[in-house]
């Protein structure tokens, strides 16, 4: 007799394990997704809230031009600062035109003048040191420091972090339910075998052995097609964002960097083994119910 | 293969101690049994049909805790083992299950060698013995067939051939010509007998073929009224008592 290739002990269940399959990969695919948009969204933050960093307007609502380049030049003095620039009327053209349409403001309509400043984000209290020195100088000014409102961008980043992160919680909840249901349903419907192994002497980790590689390799392969799934879809809305524009303001920074992969790559291992466990626990304690 | 042998200690190869079983709620199918089987000894048991017989089976073979009492294997109290000691048990003990029991979805000879997987055995090293087996008991041509593929007189020879596959201490067999004509019948009750005699392996049949006792002088234990009564002369003579421990073998 040639070599005998051994049979699997628990059969295939085509149908059921067809429909498994479909639930975990969509679950696979959502957590991973959820996963990215994580690390997106707190890529962005970080890189936003760095940007800002040291970045201030000074607002000179009684200057003209020429006031406004003797501020700039007294701010330029102060230690930490690293450039100045005063705002051209085009750029506060530009500023306001959201509110007051692209023909230009008339001349008559009093406008203050802005100076941008860069300073050593390290550098400290720097807005109320201008404010400070601009006062002794007798020019009335207004600092607007960017970090005031990076806090409140960073505040809402980390909320929408933290949702994702605890729909990526629930999802991998979700399939180890859905996994623990099926192992139970496996385990009904092949009870036959497994009585019979019992009585054959099979060990309680003999049985679940069966049933964990079972949906070890389920898990495996459906979490891989979700974590594809994904990674297509992360591919596609980049595709669409650069092909409109590319990045704009606070939306999230769009790219696939190695980390995302690292994401992906994980997700079915993770699908993996929360199948496997499931599979073991509900092997486990529904063996304990039979002598 | 293996020859698991007998240790020195247990003296007994089976014990029930007033042993009763009910199941839920309801009244007693067995009631205050009590059976000492030998090493090496070789019985019957025997009573009408639903009497007791497959149940006292399952006490026998752990796939059943007693209602009360204490069922014993190879001198060790099986109720408060730990479910691997239970196992462990349980691999000296082939079962010929009366409703056959095999995998339908495995072959004739996967069936057989089941219980040398679960043993963790390699095939390549099992192979030759399963093939020998299942060539003894009549199959060696139907090595892949599938069991529905297996008439009822084939498919109880693979489940015998799974029960002694492993040359257990204990073989307990629930109706295990049933389904066989009477020349595979005899044939196979030497196969029970070899086992018994070349390795003082226990043997128990339950079985409502009077011409099967027959061709055996053993004990037969009978099971009536959810009591279990022993015929004092081997071959179903009328003389009759309660079971005493020490009779078997």
């Amino acid at each position: 007799m040639s070599r005998v290739k051994e049979t699997p002990l628990l059969p295939v269940e085509d149908v059921r394990e067809a429909a498994l399959f479909f639930v975990v990969g969509a679950l696979c695919f959502l957590a991973a997704l959820a996963a990215l948009s994580a690390k997106s969204t707190y890529g962005a933050a970080k890189s936003w809230t760095a940007e800002v960093q040291g970045e201030l307007t000074v607002s000179l609502p009684a200057a003209d031009r020429r006031g406004a380049d003797d501020a700039a030049k007294i701010i330029r003095q102060i230690d930490g600062v690293r450039d100045v620039r005063v705002f051209s009327k085009d750029e506060i053209d530009a500023l306001l035109e959201p509110n007051f349409g692209n023909r230009g403001l008339p001349d008559s309509l009093p406008l203050p003048q802005l100076v941008a400043v860069k300073a050593d984000p390290a550098a400290p209290d720097m807005g109320p040191t201008i404010a400070r020195k601009l006062t002794e100088a007798g020019i009335a000014s207004a600092v607007d420091e960017h970090a005031d409102w990076a806090g409140d961008v960073r505040r809402v980043l980390a909320i929408a972090r933290m949702t994702a992160m605890i729909a990526v919680a629930l999802l991998v909840s979700t399939a180890v339910a859905v996994i623990a249901f099926a192992t139970h349903a496996a385990l009904l419907a092949r009870r036959d075998i497994v009585d019979v192994l019992h009585l054959a002497g099979a060990r309680d980790r003999f049985i679940a052995g069966l049933f964990e590689r079972r949906f070890w390799v389920l898990g495996l392969r459906a979490g891989s097609v979700g974590a594809l799934m994904a990674l297509g879809a992360a591919a596609i809305m980049i595709f669409t964002v650069q092909a409109h524009g590319g990045r704009s303001g606070l939306l999230p920074e769009l790219s696939l960097d190695f980390f995302d992969l690292v994401i992906l790559v994980i997700t079915p291992v993770i699908a993996g083994f929360a199948a496997r466990l499931a599979a073991r626990i509900t092997v486990i304690r529904a063996l304990k119910g039979v002598m | 293969m293996t020859h698991p042998r007998h240790d020195l200690f247990e003296d007994v190869a089976v014990r029930l101690d007033s042993v009763s079983l009910r199941y839920d709620t309801s009244e007693d199918i067995l009631s205050d049994i009590d059976l000492v089987l030998k090493p090496g000894s070789f019985s019957f048991l025997t009573g009408a049909s639903g009497a007791g017989k497959t149940s006292l089976l399952k006490l026998l073979y752990l796939a059943l805790k007693p209602s009360r009492g204490e069922v014993s294997l190879f001198g060790r109290p099986t109720s408060n083992l730990t479910r691997d000691q239970l196992s462990a048990l349980r691999r000296r003990v082939g079962v010929v299950f009366q409703e056959f029991r095999l995998l339908e979805h495995l072959s004739a000879y996967e069936n057989v060698a089941l219980p040398l997987r679960v043993l963790g055995r390699r095939e390549s090293d099992y192979r030759a013995d399963v093939e020998e087996l299942l060539a003894w008991v009549g199959l060696g041509q139907r090595l892949h067939a599938k069991p529905p593929t297996l008439s009822g007189g084939e498919q109880q020879r693979v489940a015998i051939a799974r029960a002694v596959v492993t040359q257990p201490d204990i073989l307990i067999a629930d109706e295990p010509t049933g389904n066989v004509d009477p020349e595979m019948g005899t044939r196979l009750m030497r196969l029970f007998l070899e086992l018994n005699k070349r390795r003082q392996t226990t043997v128990i049949i339950a079985t409502h073929d009077l011409g099967l006792v027959r061709q055996v002088e053993a004990p037969v234990y009978r099971l009536t009224n959810r009591l279990l009564v022993q015929d004092v002369e081997f071959g179903g003579q009328a003389a009759r008592r309660r079971t005493d421990p020490g009779l078997g073998g």
